[in-house]
């Protein structure tokens, strides 16, 4: 798994690619943790991670709540198939703001 | 001089795709080899006759399995042994995962329902929800799990 940030007036994109799973879910869960602690919304990007199991979503829950409790807010966009899906299995998808496009997660209101 | 003429090879012999198919793979606790079983129990589906996005759910199946004995069985002790089978018979496949640590709660892998957005038990969740059968037992001092999947359209699930 690779990341990298971005900083945008009012919003930080963290692009993400690779796989997320057990072996790297816990450093996910501190890059997006610490970029949260920055910005009053993140933005994960998606689109080019081919794979995430349930310890990636965890970390995905464990930001939500993090933003939430400091009134800021998560935006996941980008999703593709397999994402999804382990999003719909696990009863997950509708907790998220997700959006398909950078665009439209930058001007989500 | 004359040269003998090359004679025409014989076809190799080739399995029948449809028949018993048998693999097996000891490895370390090591979390890094996640990726690489994940690999290999995709490609095992397609061999067997799995479309695309099924290998990839069986292949996230196996998975949960395979992260829920290094963090649970082996207490995320990377060193302990993990032996992951496959059996390809009929019109099924299966893959057995035993390993050697703790015993693990029965419960978990009877299905729970899943409550708001805590964060535990969603792995064994994913497993019921993709495979057709789940049967764990505890033998001596193994666990052993095994996960069947049907090729067939409209099986029920277990």
């Amino acid at each position: 798994m690779k990341t990298s940030t971005r900083e945008l007036p009012g919003t930080t994109i963290v692009d993400v690619s690779g796989d997320i799973d057990m072996s790297v879910s816990p450093g996910f869960r501190r890059i997006l943790m610490e970029s949260l602690s920055k910005t009053p919304r993140l933005a994960v990007n998606l689109s080019n991670v081919r794979y995430v199991d349930s310890s990636g979503i965890a970390s995905l829950v464990e930001v939500l709540q993090a933003a939430r409790k400091a009134e800021k807010r998560l935006v996941l966009f980008g999703l593709n198939a397999p994402v999804q899906e382990v999003l719909q299995l696990t009863r997950l998808a509708k907790i998220f703001e997700i959006r398909k496009t950078e665009k439209e997660a930058i001007e989500a209101s | 001089m004359s040269c003998d003429k090359p004679s025409t090879p014989e076809p190799l012999a080739t399995p029948d795709v449809s028949g018993p198919l048998r693999f097996q793979m000891r490895i370390p606790s090591d979390p890094r080899l996640l990726a690489v079983v994940r690999c290999t129990v995709s490609e095992l589906a397609a061999i067997r006759g799995f479309a695309d996005d099924q290998c990839q759910s069986i292949a996230l199946a196996v998975d949960e399995a395979h992260s829920n004995i290094i963090r649970h069985a082996y207490k995320d002790r990377f060193d302990q042994e993990i032996e992951i089978g496959f059996r390809a018979e009929g019109d099924y496949l299966e893959f057995t995962l035993v390993d050697h640590g703790e015993p693990i709660d029965r419960s978990k892998y009877c299905g729970q329902p899943l409550d708001g957005i805590a964060l535990g038990g969603r792995g064994t969740h994913l497993i019921r929800q993709i495979m057709d059968e789940v049967c764990y037992e505890r033998t001596s001092e193994e666990n052993r799990l095994r996960l069947r999947k049907y090729l067939a359209a409209g099986t029920s699930k277990g």
